[in-house]
């Protein structure tokens, strides 16, 4: 292993990892506030799904902000069935695969109020699979039941869903989401980590994966990608994250 | 919604959202039968009819035409509110059409009620290539909200004291 592939910072993994889960040919949306997987659709078009087409909210880019109209289309796109993948995060994610980005706390008064997110609850549902990613693997974001669902994980009887929770991609860890018992399965535990950290660290019983594995270190073609033309492309729409997250391999 | 409210739709239906805690607290969000499907559920949205929408352009003309930055959602807030203002940057002293957008929003006459010259109105946040968001004032005015004695002096600051 080269010595550049073993300093990287979890911005830049997480990113990685997210784009070895991007398949090619794919509609992928990005929401707003959301570098990490901006970056990781970017770097899986770079290198394997060069006719992805990316949508990023916020992008000045017409290639990636194909919206004349604005950013509804993204939504009626989703409403449509046409979103292949979409990006969610959640202060709080429970096992059950609800998420909260609403409140912290009771909603009437809550400790902690969030943005909320009305969009989340329509597109953990039409988009044909949801990857969640958070930059804190602990106990309070991992926990049994959020305080909120914004977004469910479980589908009422009689409605239409076109997909769901598929994995979240943590600084420990992937868990993977199991369709039959609706629960969330620790598929693979990254480079530093380890299946007691993660353990520890998730506020529920975690379930894993017979095939359990470790992640697989980022390559030096990932990391090099990244930190050349992604990072560049990134700078116009999230010029800080690029500039202070990513490194600079030029 | 407020595309409901553009198209002058009596509600709209959406799909998702079902099991959403969010349902518990807007009662704009009800559940209802899919009339073509029976036995299905989905929810309806009441249509949002602002009373006023205000727009920032980067140039308007006298018969209300405007270009805002950017590709957004105005031409539907603008339709779904029942009174539109244009502030704008510049005046232009000939009729404004499509071709005037290129890449940016294009607001028709017919769709805005007044316009008001009005430059560096969009500040403290950004104005398409003009100007960019002023970092050290938006810091000022969250400083500013936490309180509200505070709040008022930002207000005879920056608002009540304010010349042309």
């Amino acid at each position: 292993m080269t010595e550049q592939a073993q300093n990287y910072n979890l911005e830049e993994l997480m990113a990685i990892i997210i784009s070895r889960e991007v398949r090619d040919f794919e509609m992928i949306g990005v929401g707003a506030v959301s570098p990490i997987p901006a970056a990781g659709s970017i770097l899986a078009e770079q290198l394997h799904a060069s006719h992805a087409q990316i949508m990023i909210l916020g992008s000045n880019e017409k290639k990636y902000y194909p919206f004349p109209g604005g950013s509804s289309e993204l939504h009626f796109l989703a409403q449509r069935g046409d979103l292949d993948l979409f990006f969610l995060s959640g202060l709080q994610i429970d096992r059950k695969g609800n998420i909260n980005l609403h409140v912290i706390g009771d909603y009437e008064a809550p400790r902690m109020r969030l943005p909320g997110a009305y969009g989340s609850a329509m597109l953990y549902y039409m988009a044909h699979r949801v990857i969640l990613f958070r930059t804190e693997h602990t106990t309070r974001t991992f926990i049994e039941k959020v305080d909120f669902i914004t977004a469910p994980g479980a589908t009422p009887a009689n409605v239409h869903r076109e997909g769901g929770p598929t994995l979240v991609v943590t600084p420990k860890a992937i868990l993977a989401w199991d369709q039959l018992s609706q629960e969330w399965i620790l598929e693979s535990v990254h480079p530093g980590s380890s299946l007691e950290d993660v353990k520890a660290n998730t506020g529920f019983p975690l379930k894993v994966a017979a095939s359990l594995k470790m992640t697989p270190f980022p390559s030096d073609q990932e990391l090099f990608t990244l930190r050349t033309i992604v990072r560049d492309k990134l700078k116009s729409i999230y010029p800080e994250f690029a500039q202070k997250k990513i490194r600079s391999a030029l | 919604m407020v595309q409901a409210g553009s198209m002058g739709l009596p509600f709209i239906s959406v799909r998702g959202l079902l099991g959403s805690d969010i349902l518990k607290h807007r009662p704009d969000l009800r559940v209802a039968e899919n009339p073509f499907n029976p036995g299905e559920e989905v929810v309806i949205a009441q249509p949002i009819r602002p009373d006023v929408a205000v727009f920032h352009a980067l140039k308007a003309d006298c018969w209300g035409n405007a270009v805002t930055p950017g590709l957004r959602d105005d031409l539907m807030m603008a339709r779904a509110a029942k009174w539109v203002i244009v502030t704008t940057e510049e005046v232009s002293d000939r009729e404004l059409t499509p071709r005037d957008a290129f890449d940016q929003t294009f607001l028709p006459a017919i769709d805005v009620d007044g316009v008001v010259h009005l430059p560096s109105g969009a500040h403290p946040a950004s104005c398409g290539n003009r100007y960019s968001i002023d970092d050290a004032h938006l810091k000022e005015y969250l400083e500013a909200s936490k309180e509200e004695r505070i709040f008022k002096s930002y207000l005879d600051k920056y608002v009540h004291s304010a010349s042309d």
